[in-house]
């Protein structure tokens, strides 16, 4: 499976990235984020993914949420998704909580009365007081990181994609973020965890592959894969 | 959101062009809570933004209006009875399909943000985009009835034909929102030069003059009559010119045409917009 930029379309910052990695550009100069990933992850399995800046781990989360197609190759998921990839994923800014979450609620097709339930939870868990009820504008990085997490993490998909997420907030939230963690991979059938916490990589899953300018270059054991990796940059 | 295990959620086969426009259609009709929610969102941010907030919504048009009456009416001396009204029968609507198709166009291209990180069928855009416009035009009933208070003599009970026209108004919006909100994500400025366009089409529409004499005056340079008539709106405005100021049925033919002809080229906007949609999250 490949994913391919199209260099006029796209942003400036690959463009740029791309004049310096010539090994991602094929015959016709064409930058491809992504190449030949052959992967499979079956129900019950957590898999770490490790790798540089910019070597396309982001974006394989994007295709298995579906955001992006493969230029080659195809991608399926089953079962029901929920992905953390930035935290205030569809926040309006002049909404209030509540009224957030029942439109991230929406965008991922959950009904309102079934969001409607969760809405103590998630405020409780996020702990932002007085602010529920003030525009999301006016909260800080951390409220916004905190309750997107909660949002997210609330509902409990098949397939859970995550980007970068327990490194927010004081030690308290790190804690309870943490302990639910562990719980929705209990319940989750399958997690697939891009970071670059190698610690909390080898505590969550059980598989590690290993992204390097597109391409997979290790693939096994969360333990193997991380172990070796940490050995290879320690050089 | 609990699915049955084995359903597929990523990686549908590709389909062809009926499929795609049938499956757009029905994830329209499955998210029509999520189009509500973000019209009225939008309809709220715009309370926040200033001062009067969605009282410029009956602002606006009267303005509007004012300085149209003393351009054409005063300045130039080509006003029609009741010119008043005359002129509001048009700018009404026209300024529904402006604020429509303007929100539309920006519509996807604003929340790019949103798109790289949740799958969602972005054709909602557009959709939330012409919902949320209708509060423009339900606003500006206020001034119109304000009129009616200076015109009672023009107030007839075809009136309450005018959600029919409004239908009609959509049935041609939908298309145009489709396509210029996909067409808008891969050119830059391309929002602005919609506008211009849509101030052209103000100008040579029967809004400022009657159609009579818009038709007289293309007349004079032959494509532009056909022209005239082969544009929908001319048609649509028509109509409400007739309800609201002549106290009369509007063409009901006409606009069974306007409806029937808008058919092909909102399920032509639709494919285009699907064929499109999956380059969106690359490129913004």
């Amino acid at each position: 499976m490949g994913i391919r930029y199209d260099l006029k379309r796209s942003r400036k910052k690959v463009a740029r990235k791309a004049a310096t990695q010539y090994e991602r550009l094929d015959e016709r100069g064409r930058f491809w984020a992504l190449r030949g990933v052959n992967l499979r992850v079956e129900s019950g399995e957590s898999l770490a993914v490790i790798g540089p800046n910019g070597a396309g781990k982001s974006t394989l989360l994007k295709v298995l949420a579906g955001i992006i197609a493969p230029d080659e190759g195809t991608a399926e998921v089953r079962g029901s998704i929920a992905t953390l990839l930035k935290l205030e994923a569809g926040f309006d800014d002049e909404l209030n909580a509540e009224e957030n979450i029942l439109l991230v609620g929406e965008y991922l097709g959950i009904p309102a009365p079934e969001m409607r339930l969760r809405i103590p939870e998630i405020l409780e868990f996020a702990d932002i007081g007085e602010f529920s009820n003030a525009p999301a504008r006016t909260y800080s990085a951390g409220m916004r990181a905190r309750l997107g997490f909660s949002v997210a993490t609330s509902i409990e998909p098949d397939v859970l994609l995550l980007d970068e997420v327990l490194s927010t907030g004081d030690e308290a939230f790190k804690e309870k973020s943490r302990k639910r963690m562990v719980e929705l991979m209990q319940k989750a059938r399958a997690i697939v965890y891009v970071t670059h916490d190698l610690d909390a990589a080898e505590e969550f899953c059980s598989r590690a592959i290993q992204i390097e300018n597109g391409r997979v270059v290790a693939d096994g054991t969360a333990s193997d894969v991380i172990d070796a990796y940490r050995r290879r940059n320690l050089k | 959101m609990q699915t049955h295990p084995a359903e597929l959620s990523v990686g549908h086969p590709r389909r062809g062009p009926i499929g795609l426009v049938v499956e757009t259609l029905v994830s329209i009709g499955e998210r029509r809570r999520l189009i509500w929610y973000l019209a009225s969102s939008s309809i709220r941010r715009n309370e926040g933004k200033s001062v009067l907030g969605n009282a410029w919504l009956i602002l606006d048009p009267a303005l509007q209006l004012a300085i149209y009456y003393l351009l054409v009416g005063v300045v130039l001396r080509r006003p029609e009875p009741a010119f008043p009204l005359f002129l509001f029968a048009a700018i009404l609507p026209w300024r529904w399909f402006t604020m429509a198709i303007t929100s539309a166009t920006e519509s996807v291209r604003r929340e790019g943000k949103v798109m790289q990180q949740i799958a969602f069928p972005q054709i909602v855009l557009p959709a939330a985009a012409i919902v949320s416009s209708v509060a423009s035009f339900i606003f500006g009933l206020i001034p119109l009835g304000a009129l009616y208070f200076v015109y009672p003599e023009r107030l007839s009970v075809w009136v309450l034909t005018l959600p029919v026209i409004m239908f009609v108004q959509v049935l041609w919006t939908l298309p145009l929102a489709i396509a210029l909100s996909a067409v808008n994500v891969f050119v830059q400025d391309f929002s602005n030069l919609v506008k211009h366009g849509l101030r052209l089409a103000f100008y040579v529409s029967p809004a400022l003059f009657s159609f009579d004499r818009l038709i007289n005056i293309a007349g004079n340079y032959p494509p532009l009559d056909t022209i005239l008539l082969l544009n929908p709106m001319v048609w649509i405005l028509n109509s409400y010119r007739s309800v609201l100021y002549a106290g009369e049925s509007p063409d009901w033919f006409a606009l069974l045409i306007t409806s029937l002809t808008s058919i092909p080229f909102t399920l032509l906007s639709i494919y285009l917009f699907r064929r499109l949609s999956p380059s969106f999250a690359k490129v913004l």
